[in-house]
């Protein structure tokens, strides 16, 4: 696969741009922003993403209902969505798991963190 | 207002023709299956067959305390502080929003201030290497020649080149304080939504206290009191986790996400 797309979906600002530089530093640069689940899904939509880094608390639609979403469409369910939250409940990170999240981050987390995990996925993908 | 006892809202009605007909709580000794969902005679029904008290006898009770905290409130002067204390809320949501409002702006400028050292760091790793390079043919032109540089020209060329080999190592060091620094940056938006829901919280106190305020307020006062609050969040979502001690239901850090998403067999 040539350099993954990525879109980050958060509605703080401060963290798109942490999770943006963190992807840059791992050695992703192609990496777009949405501040929450609506936005989001029109951009998966509109353009083809090969990873989702989502937050869960956000207005509008939240990043469950946006996995929902993602899953429920055919073009996009193969699409990784990685969470990344502050959300630490286990039942959250179960539902998580269970609604076909790729993988769970809860905040604050390390660049160490999100590189494993981000690779582990797209090693995965590599081989499905 | 619908009765607080009603059922109709949670879909209860059993009258589909007037699923939410208003009906006034009715005094009642006994109570009949095909009478048992309406709203106000559910809790009665239940308090009669348990052999409580009767419904008519309840709400007459709860009437009369009810009654009873207004006029007290009232006549202890609680109502004012009511008021005041409804007053004050918006301007606690206020002072918060603003908390939130510069602490972000403050993030924003040390990642902008991130970026720029960044960019310095990158030309001085790139300069170094373009003069390390050449210094290194300094290096072995004058070695090979020993009349071609005096000891100390020699020796400041060799300490020359050796400075320039370590800048790189010093600008992943500088690169890597740089990503601790923005990483701390992360506190905006874990506080951000602590206290996005203690403003949450802020509002529906005050709608409880206006709602309490308009019940202890003389009708023809109450316009002063009435306002247009937003109404309160039914997010389910509590961000982060403010003090995990004692709890089981939530995960201390990463290592409890992967255990149990690895004890799941995902």
């Amino acid at each position: 696969m040539s350099e993954p797309r990525f879109l980050i979906v958060d509605d703080f600002s401060t963290m798109r741009r942490i999770v943006r530089n963190l992807l840059k530093e791992i050695g992703f640069n192609n990496a777009e922003e949405a501040e929450d689940g609506v936005i989001a899904l029109a951009m998966l939509k509109a353009t083809k993403f090969d990873f989702v880094v989502s937050d869960i608390n956000m207005p509008n639609m939240n990043g469950f209902e946006l996995l929902k979403s993602i899953k429920a469409e055919p073009a996009l369910k193969d699409v990784p969505v990685l969470m990344v939250t502050a959300e630490a409940k286990k039942e959250d990170i179960v539902a998580a798991a269970q609604g076909g999240a790729a993988g769970y981050i809860v905040k604050p987390f390390t660049k160490a963190t999100l590189e494993e995990k981000v690779q582990k996925i797209l090693q995965k993908m590599a081989t499905a | 207002m619908t009765s607080p006892l009603s059922c109709d809202r949670a879909g209860f009605a059993d009258d589909g023709a007037t699923p939410t007909k208003k009906r006034k709580p009715r005094a009642r000794k006994r109570t009949s299956a095909a009478d048992a969902t309406a709203p106000a005679t559910v809790a009665a029904a239940a308090a009669t067959e348990e052999g409580g008290m009767p419904a008519a006898e309840v709400y007459q009770r709860i009437g009369h305390l009810t009654r009873t905290l207004h006029d007290a409130l009232r006549e202890l002067g609680y109502d004012k502080e009511l008021a005041g204390t409804r007053e004050q809320l918006p301007d606690a949501r206020d002072r918060l929003t603003y908390i939130a409002r510069v602490t972000g702006e403050a993030a924003e400028k040390v990642l902008n201030a991130v970026d720029r050292a960044r960019n310095v760091q990158e030309d001085l790793t790139r300069q170094a290497d373009s003069l390390r390079s050449r210094w290194q043919a300094v290096a072995a032109y004058t070695a090979a020649d020993a009349s071609r540089a005096t000891p100390a020209g020699r020796h400041l060329v060799d300490e020359t080149c050796a400075f320039f080999g370590t800048v790189g190592g010093q600008t992943d060091a500088t690169n890597q304080i740089l990503t601790d620094i923005m990483m701390a940056q992360d506190f905006h938006d874990l506080t951000g939504q602590v206290i996005r829901k203690v403003v949450t919280l802020a509002q529906a106190m005050e709608e409880q206290l206006v709602k309490l305020l308009l019940e202890t307020t003389p009708p023809e006062q109450r316009k002063k009191i009435e306002h247009t609050a937003p109404p309160g969040s039914t997010e389910r979502l509590d961000g982060p986790v403010v003090n995990a001690e004692g709890r089981d239901d939530v995960v201390a850090d990463q290592a409890g996400v992967d255990d149990l998403l690895a004890s799941l067999g995902f």
